[in-house]
């Protein structure tokens, strides 16, 4: 029993400092794993009227509704039509699963916290976003911080 | 202050349930004896049992003020049971005082209920009036009043002479229910009412918490001398909460009489000896008996609803398979039948759970007019009709505040005063009439009273005085004027009254009814009498509905709102307007025509009026024709709210209710009739 409840402690930890990386345009993005439920790939959206242009409609994940949201859209780049590399990562956000559409995931990498600098101050929309930058292989992760992602979208992170 | 352990919670839940079914019935009790303008020995025993269990059941939970609020009462109606002619002394103020006690009932078991930290309310000023009553009655000082000291246990340290009918009872409580002592007297308590003589060991269980470990060791002894038969004290035994097993032997010797603890002991060693062999059917045939109701979380029948929603959609996933196209599978065909046979049955039955009948919901209305009709000095009377009727769990929790306030209405709004009606040649006692029917999947609910009706006029006046006409008055039909009063920012009482226009109107009434997707009119002639009419659907969860497809989205029409679908032939049958608003002629009779496509910004190759499918639907008493690609056929639905991410967008005015799963898996949009028409 205490073996188990140090392992999952662990794992905890672990999670915190791993990143899931995807790309969008030439850049690198990354959210934190301990947020990342699952990887899916595009699939039939439904669209709603009336809601903010980034929120491309609803998915039927295995019996439940989710959101599904643009990320290209919500960083303000151009969209761009699926192919097959175009993937759903589904987050969990306060106990909500949403979809963030996603040019491709590329790896999963750990970043030691020393390592995770500040993003730079002012910068333009898309870097209000952010909540660290961190290099790996001489390229720049740009680690998205979830409450500013969302702070229009949920309630609950409108005042951060 | 009370912090509620888990391990209480179940104890908890069952003694606010307990309880609130014995409030109604007391409630019931006195509406009625008020009536009747009498109050019988038999409702006063009635009354004396509840406040007596009430008493002991709070007691147990160690909720003080409930208790000794209950004891008050109690000591009341102890005193009315014996000297039932000493009623006349208190008739006047009894009533009023009787319910008002059951209010602060019903407000501390809603405390309980809300939250886990409980702060009891106190009910001194009751306690004070209910003892002032009291010494009333008996001339005695309040405080020295201990009635149930001398009624409940006057037998018990006498010498017990059994008789020709009496019998020994032995009964063993539950292992883990606790609090054996207070169960034990619970049942005494109860009991009485069924013997001429009760003995028990030990004989005063509630005044020793001690005692509840040798209860449950060795049981609980019972010698008891029927009223009438033993069966109705077994039949009260086998009614009561947490008991195990119960034992019966009937004493045959007349000369047991000697020494009351020889005559025990012997009893003992015989219950001992046979207790292993009757023990078994013993607890069986019990078991049998209380299992016919049980409570239930509300919470889990959500989640099984939920599950069996998913199943059907599973099923229909199954069933529907892709893979299956083209093949010719006749024992899986079969099998199919048969699995489907099962959902729809396990369907029926979630539905059926879930459903309660509307009549307590009713009850509290009954309350409602009479405190009304006496502070306004009116008399009213209330007719309830077909409160048997059955509807969801959710809906009707979700209906009792609107009809509420719109009883409300009609008492304050709607009744005249009892001398105008005469004057108008009209029975002085007013009518409410509330009855509800089973109409084909949904529940038509009439609130009709025979009051003074609603004027057009005063309420055309009225709403342009507070600028909510949307056309010229003049142009107003008596019926487009009766709906004013369900427009936000209408109220017709410039007064302020302890009952209304408290800032609630008809707008929230009828936005409470829209929620649980019903609707409300009103019909209304002058000095006859206003009828609103409610329907509302039997339940949320799975709704039937036509599908049609728009492009490659997927809607669904609950088959309610639909009046009819066509194709047009001619292209000439649409008007444009000016505007570019199209409408569309049948019957003589011209009716606006709203296209899926463009309301929802869909790409589709089907934009002529020829190509696609019309489906005229009713909301409200407005109209409209619904332009769609095609229709891909009736389907059950399971209902899902839009995912809590959308809640600031408001879907159900853009004309959306909720979505669902397919059997192929994609999403259909579930299209809400009154929303999408207020669009246009």
């Amino acid at each position: 029993m205490n073996n188990e409840a140090v392992v999952t402690q662990d794992l905890n930890l672990d999670l915190n400092d791993r990143f899931l990386l995807f790309n969008i345009e030439d850049l690198l993005y990354g959210v934190s794993l301990a947020l990342v439920l699952e990887i899916i790939q595009i699939q039939h959206i439904t669209h709603l009227p009336g809601v903010a242009p980034y929120i491309e409609g609803i998915i039927n994940l295995r019996g439940k509704v989710i959101p599904v949201l643009n990320v290209r859209s919500k960083l303000h780049l151009p969209r761009r039509d699926y192919d097959e590399k175009t993937c759903i990562v589904v987050v969990d956000m306060q106990d909500m699963q949403i979809g963030l559409i996603v040019d491709s995931v590329s790896e999963v990498i750990t970043v030691d916290r020393e390592n995770l600098t500040s993003p730079p101050e002012g910068g333009d929309q898309s870097m209000q976003y952010l909540s660290s930058v961190t290099e790996i292989n001489g390229k720049a992760v740009l680690n998205i911080d979830f409450k500013r992602f969302f702070q229009e979208d949920i309630e609950q992170f409108a005042n951060f | 202050m009370h912090t509620i352990d888990p391990a209480m919670e179940s104890m908890l839940e069952a003694f606010v349930f307990e309880t609130e079914s014995m409030l109604e019935q007391l409630d019931d009790i006195l509406l009625q004896s008020e009536r009747a303008k009498s109050l019988t020995l038999e409702n006063i025993n009635d009354i004396f049992r509840i406040t007596h269990t009430i008493k002991g059941s709070a007691a147990m939970m160690s909720y003080d003020g409930i208790s000794e609020l209950a004891h008050a009462l109690e000591d009341v109606f102890y005193v009315l049971r014996e000297e039932p002619g000493k009623l006349a002394l208190i008739y006047d103020t009894l009533f009023d005082l009787v319910l008002s006690t059951s209010d602060f009932f019903k407000v501390e078991l809603e405390k309980l209920q809300e939250s886990s930290e409980y702060v009891e309310g106190n009910p001194s000023h009751l306690i004070q009036r209910l003892h002032e009553q009291a010494k009333l009655l008996s001339n005695e000082s309040p405080t020295s009043f201990e009635p149930e000291k001398a009624d409940s246990i006057k037998s018990d340290n006498t010498v017990f002479q059994p008789q020709s009918n009496s019998y020994e009872i032995l009964i063993h409580f539950e292992d883990d229910c606790q609090m054996e002592h207070m169960r034990a007297f619970m049942l005494m308590t109860q009991l009485q009412n069924f013997c001429e003589i009760l003995n028990t060991i030990p004989s005063n269980p509630e005044e020793d918490a001690s005692l509840a470990e040798q209860i449950n060791k060795n049981g609980f002894q019972l010698q008891v001398v029927p009223n009438d038969t033993i069966d109705d004290v077994l039949k009260c035994i086998e009614d009561s909460l947490n008991i195990k097993s119960y034992e019966v032997f009937e004493i045959e010797l007349p000369d047991l009489s000697t020494i009351e603890t020889t005559t025990l002991e012997t009893h003992e060693e015989v219950l001992h000896s046979s207790e292993h062999n009757m023990d078994e059917k013993v607890v069986t045939s019990i078991s049998g008996a209380k299992q016919s109701l049980i409570s239930v979380n509300k919470t889990k029948l959500d989640h099984l609803m939920d599950l069996v929603g998913e199943l059907v959609t599973a099923e229909s996933m199954v069933i529907r398979n892709p893979d299956l196209k083209g093949l010719k599978l006749d024992n899986f065909t079969k099998s199919i039948r048969e699995l489907r046979k099962l959902t729809d049955e396990l369907q029926d039955i979630v539905m059926s759970i879930r459903m309660v009948p509307l009549q307590s919901t009713f009850k509290k209305m009954d309350r409602i007019v009479r405190d009304m009709s006496k502070k306004l000095d009116k008399k009213v009377e209330l007719v309830i009709e077909g409160g048997d009727t059955e509807i969801d769990k959710t809906i009707s929790d979700a209906i009792a505040d609107p009809f509420m306030h719109m009883i409300r209405n009609a008492v304050d709004h709607g009744m005249e005063l009892p001398e105008e009606r005469i004057a108008l040649g009209k029975s002085e006692i007013g009518t409410i009439s509330l009855s509800a029917r089973n109409i084909g999947g949904e529940i038509h609910i009439e609130i009709a009273d025979d009051g003074a009706g609603l004027d057009a006029q005063a309420l055309l006046e009225k709403a342009r005085n507070n600028g909510i006409l949307t056309k010229p008055e003049s142009e107003y039909t008596d019926k487009e004027a009766f709906q004013l009063i369900m427009l936000p920012g209408f109220s017709t009482n410039e007064e302020v009254t302890e009952y209304s226009g408290r800032g609630v109107g008809m707008d929230v009434v009828r936005k409470n009814i829209e929620q649980v997707g019903g609707n409300i009119t009103i019909h209304s002639e002058r000095n006859v009498g206003t009828t609103f009419s409610v329907k509302i659907p039997l339940t949320l969860a799975i709704v039937s509905g036509m599908n049609l497809s728009v492009g490659n989205t997927v809607f669904t029409i609950p088959i309610t709102s639909i009046t009819q679908s066509f194709k047009v032939a001619d292209q000439k049958q649409v008007i444009t307007n000016v505007d570019g608003s199209e409408m569309i002629m049948l019957r003589g009779e011209c009716y606006p025509i709203i296209r899926l496509h463009n309301v929802f910004q869909i790409d589709t190759n089907t934009t002529e009026a020829t190509d696609g499918i019309f489906i005229q639907v009713e909301s409200m008493n407005s109209r409209a024709c619904i332009f769609a690609d095609e229709l891909l056929g009736e389907y059950q639905v399971v209902v899902k709210p839009f995912p809590t991410f959308f809640n600031k967008y408001n879907l159900k005015e853009q004309g959306l209710s909720g979505c669902s799963i397919l059997g192929d898996g994609t999403i259909s949009l579930i299209l809400d009739t009154n929303g999408l028409l207020n669009l246009i």
